[in-house]
């Protein structure tokens, strides 16, 4: 029951070697190759948001389960907790983007001379934009925040007024959530092809998050249970964990048909080109993007036992991160780099950094307190529950 | 059910119904059938039961029916009437997805269902005679192979369900 | 399985299995009352004066209707897409819920799955009827034929033709696979020997084996897995029907999860509709309880809320698109000549569901029942706003025209309604209304009688 994760040293020094080794390596890589600006932001980008959904798909899994009076998640409920505690951190490197936002935002130019742009500017604007970014972290950081609270407060005393109040604040995070995940993916994402637009345009980010955060969740879990953690957590929760990575895998590509169909249904050039420029100039990464997030988990994951094997789930779960490192790809680089996009030293050794750098943060927090919630009134269901 | 010679029987819950269960399974009698007004949670497993392949016939299906559904609107829009429809490629694979995705579910479920009524044999009957009239709503009815010889098995049900109550064995 | 103490007994009242049995037979074995009689007498004149006006309709021609030549979608199209989105809760409940083992869909799955079937059969009627000739409307179908034609797969239409006898066909398997062991009850329990026979004919020799209940909840659960995906593409599919065109208003990306959101969110507020008066009118207090209508409220919420904010994304990327048609669309909508449907369905849609955050108001059975029927009554409106005011005002100020309809138009409306609760009230008299068998295998863990134990299950 008071089964503690410890961060051992070992762990700690791979971590932080390998965050050390990947900022070196992207540093050597700018000295060397001499990469277009444009691409290294678009790096900084690209992670930060993979990052970032993971922690907020950790926030939201959270607070749905809990809103949802679901039981089942109960036993390995500080993992989602454990992946929201990078916000903080994800803030200032995000806050990073002020010194690349004309590599990235055509829109934030001086010298537009844009009518389109120009009509869009009440929103399309660096003070805007920046306040919009400190709204958002604030938000997403104190109502995580406020729900870790109350999941500690539950812990020790079992009283059931943490309960319902940690239910209050996951209420207002989905709240704040469902509008801001749209938001910001207009601002971070959307806004790099400034002329485009798409009203599904967040939906998708959003699912995008929460399948990654998904797959990160059973990575973790496997992580774990391979160093001995969590025997509580069984094949049912994993079938379970399966089911979602399953079905929501599935629900990312019906939205992600959903906006391709129906722009190239539609052909209007001011629409297409999005999809022109990423099918012609990243074709392969086209179709990558669309195997490894639909083909592999559909069919490597129908089968009911399949699902129920965490080596097999895990290693799914893997391909499915990388999927959706290309999905950000797709989304980010052909408009942000264009013609300097590649993927080379930069883009992996980055990568190894912020994996390194997560990595470290959410184990670091995840060793803070014990894994299991002792008096969450849920947690006998949880650790007895049968899929 | 090709033996028609059991003894059957009778409880009012399901709880000593499998504690029963496990009881004549690790004795020498078998157990031909299990008679439950809903399905009971954890009674397959009691029984060693085999997992149904109805899945497998499911996947099948479906497989069958997606090809079929692709391929049909492949070939009528490249070789059998191609013909332009608001400027797309003859082979315009995103509008043929989803009737593509509508025929494969739709072989799936009637597959799936085919199967079960198959593999149960539900066949539209005139005439039934229920082994007990409660099974349907509040009786929990395991029927004990009796072919060897009636009385002896009767006798050694009686004392293996002893110490289970509400028992009644017809 | 173990149950946390904290939850709250889902079925009321001490039941035994004998209990639950009888309960959900009464009101199908006992003669009906004076309610009953009232009601189907009052939607069966409905339907009568539907009938009338389809035959109305298809003796004179499509002229009979409002349309025009800008508006060529009105009534018709709006009632479709209405009808099918009601018809979507249903399969949400009996599939999705059941993924989520949400186990209060027991007490509402078997009467929601019924109004999924009625629904879809009123939605299919008015395409068929829009054709003008429905004699010739097997034409919608690919078959060879002598002009040696086939069926355009390009166009959403007929994506709409596979998508909704899909949607038909599994629903129904799906609605009468999980109807067969309670068929099996009635065939047990009813005393006339005629109706025994036929009972007996309907369940397909159920007996209730164990070989037999394993395949059917595998095959349940792979129903299930099915229609849940097919839900979401019915609708998507129905959306696609305007966003695959390039009408300002229309072609708009979001569409197919938010027409889903809607859809779930309408069909809620109609099983919330019927289920308030079935309880009440059958006496099945103890099984569809306050706690399931809250239940229902928070999906009420979370969907409308989705709805709400795809509003609201709408408005943004319209004014963030910087293409004036978009503009204009938008503009009109609120502002324009059919200015109170708009506002009709963004108070109903968008507002009016925030008030379930109460927890008062949500366990308020009057107030529920009220608010359902402005939700239903807001969400036509949605989908009349969709259709008439992204049309009646053309690119060309010359075909802009103004939409009114016709009394046969309403006549058929109110031909539906009479239809799916004829079929409603005959469906109470003849299947059991509450899915007997699942609720027996729920009684133990969320019944009153047993309270929760904290001890190892045997494995």
């Amino acid at each position: 029951m008071d089964e503690q994760y410890t961060f051992t040293k070992r762990v700690r020094n791979i971590l932080a070697i390998a965050a050390t080794a990947g900022l070196l390596l992207t540093v050597a890589s700018i000295f060397i190759f001499k990469p277009d600006s444009s691409r290294i932001w678009a790096n900084v980008l690209l992670n930060n948001q993979l990052f970032i959904g993971i922690a907020l798909g950790g926030a939201f899994f959270l607070a749905v389960h809990r809103i949802a009076l679901s039981g089942w998640h109960t036993a390995l409920q500080r993992i989602p907790e454990a992946l929201t505690s990078f916000l903080p951190v994800a803030f200032l490197l995000m806050a990073l983007l002020f010194f690349g936002m004309k590599d990235l935002y055509h829109w934030s130019h001086s010298d537009l001379h844009d009518p389109v742009l120009e009509a869009k500017s009440a929103w399309l604007n660096l003070p805007f934009f920046f306040i919009r970014m400190v709204l958002y972290f604030a938000g997403w950081i104190v109502l995580t925040w406020g729900m870790k609270k109350q999941t500690d407060a539950l812990m020790d005393s079992g009283d059931i007024k943490f309960h319902n109040r940690r239910k209050i604040f996951a209420g207002l995070f989905l709240v704040f959530f469902g509008i801001t995940v749209s938001t910001s993916s207009w601002d971070w994402i959307m806004s790099i092809d400034a002329h485009w637009y798409s009203t599904i345009f967040g939906w998708y980010v959003f699912i995008g998050m929460f399948v990654s955060s998904l797959a990160f969740m059973i990575v973790l879990i496997w992580f774990l249970k391979r160093a001995g953690y969590l025997a509580v957590i069984r094949v049912d929760h994993i079938h379970d964990l399966g089911k979602l990575l399953f079905a929501f895998s599935i629900f990312w590509t019906y939205l992600w048909f959903s906006q391709y169909l129906l722009i190239w249904y539609g052909h209007i050039p001011e629409e297409t080109i999005y999809f022109v420029q990423r099918r012609e100039d990243f074709e392969l990464l086209f179709f990558l993007n669309l195997g490894l997030n639909f083909i592999i988990p559909f069919f490597g994951l129908m089968k009911l036992d399949l699902k129920r094997k965490l080596n097999w789930l895990a290693g799914v779960a893997g391909v499915v991160l990388i999927g959706h490192w290309i999905d950000y790809y797709q989304m980010i680089m052909p408009g942000a780099a264009g013609e300097h996009a590649g993927i080379g030293l930069l883009e992996i050794a980055m990568t190894l950094f912020y994996a390194g750098l997560f990595l470290f943060v959410v184990l670091r927090a995840l060793a803070s307190k014990p894994l299991l919630v002792k008096k969450d009134p849920f947690l006998e269901e949880s650790l007895h529950f049968e899929s | 059910m090709k033996n028609k010679k059991y003894i059957t029987v009778v409880f009012d819950d399901e709880v000593p119904m499998l504690q029963a269960v496990h009881k004549i399974q690790e004795s020498d009698q078998s157990i031909q059938d299990v008679l439950t007004p809903f399905p009971v949670h954890g009674l397959d497993k009691a029984l060693k039961m085999k997992r149904t392949r109805i899945p497998v016939a499911g996947f099948i299906c479906g497989a069958i029916g997606g090809l079929f559904g692709f391929l049909f609107q492949a070939w009528i829009f490249t070789v059998d009437y191609p013909l332009v429809f608001g400027g797309k490629p003859y082979l315009s694979v995103p509008s043929f997805i989803p009737v593509t995705f509508e025929l494969t579910v739709l072989f799936t479920a009637v597959g799936v269902v085919s199967a079960l009524f198959i593999r149960s044999r539900f066949i539209p009957r005139k005439k039934f005679e229920p082994i007990h009239d409660r099974i349907t709503d509040d009786r929990f009815v395991i029927l004990v192979d009796a072919a060897e010889n009636e009385e002896s098995t009767r006798s050694s049900l009686q004392s293996l369900l002893a110490g289970i109550s509400n028992v009644e064995i017809v | 399985m173990l149950q946390s103490p904290i939850r709250v007994p889902l079925i009321k009242g001490n039941k035994t299995y004998k209990d639950v049995t009888e309960d959900i037979l009464r009101p199908m074995i006992n003669r009906p009352g004076k309610v009953w009689y009232l009601g189907i007498s009052l939607s069966g004149s409905a339907l009568l004066f539907g009938a009338v006006m389809i035959v109305w309709t298809i003796w004179h021609g499509i002229g009979t209707w409002g349309l025009n030549r800008t508006i060529g979608w009105g009534w018709g199209i709006t009632n479709f897409v209405w009808w099918i989105g009601i018809g979507h809760a249903g399969t949400f409940i009996s599939a999705i819920l059941l993924l989520f083992r949400q186990k209060w869909r027991t007490s509402i799955n078997r009467s929601a799955e019924a109004m999924t079937i009625f629904a879809v059969i009123c939605a299919m009627l008015f395409p068929i009827i829009h054709m003008g000739r429905p004699l010739l409307g097997f034409f919608i179908f690919p078959y060879p034929n002598f002009r040696g034609l086939w069926v355009n797969f390009n166009s959403p239409l007929v994506w709409d033709v596979f998508a909704i006898s899909t949607y038909f066909t599994v629903s129904l398997i799906f609605w009468y696979v999980g109807l067969i062991p309670d068929i099996g009850t009635v065939r047990d329990k009813i005393k006339s020997r005629f109706k025994k026979t036929i009972y007996n004919v309907l369940s397909f020799g159920w007996k209730g084996s164990a070989r037999h209940w394993h395949r059917h909840e595998v095959v349940t659960l792979i129903l299930a897995a099915l229609a849940a995906p097919l839900v979401l593409s019915v609708h998507s599919i129905v959306s696609m029907d305007f966003a695959s065109s390039i009408v300002p208003g229309w072609h708009t990306t979001i569409f197919p999860p938010y027409f889903v959101a809607g859809a779930i969110f309408s069909g809620f507020a109609m099983v919330l509709t019927l289920m308030i008066i079935t309880r009440k009118a059958l006496h099945l207090e103890d099984y569809i309880t306050v706690g399931h209508v809250e239940s229902m409220n928070k999906i009420i919420i979370a969907t409308g809320s989705i709805v709400g904010l795809a509003y609201l994304t709408e408005l943004f990327i319209s004014w963030y698109s910087g293409v004036e048609y978009e503009h204009f669309v938008l503009l009109n909508r609120a502002t324009g000549p059919y200015w109170w449907a708009y506002w009709i369905m963004m108070t109903a849609n968008v507002i009016s569901p925030q008030l379930l955050w109460i927890k008062k108001l949500r366990t308020n059975l009057v107030f529920t029942f009220c608010l359902s029927i402005v939700i239903n009554i807001g969400m036509w409106f949605e989908r009349f706003v969709i259709v008439v005011t992204s049309l009646h005002r053309d690119y060309l100020t010359s075909s802009w025209a103004m939409y009114k309809p016709t009394i046969v138009e309403v006549g058929l409306f109110l031909g539906t309604l009479g239809l799916f609760f004829t079929a409603f009230f005959l469906f109470i008299r003849v299947f059991p209304v509450i899915a007997i068998a699942e609720v027996k295998s729920v009684l133990k863990s969320s019944g009153e009688k047993n309270p929760p134990k904290v001890e190892k299950n045997e494995k």
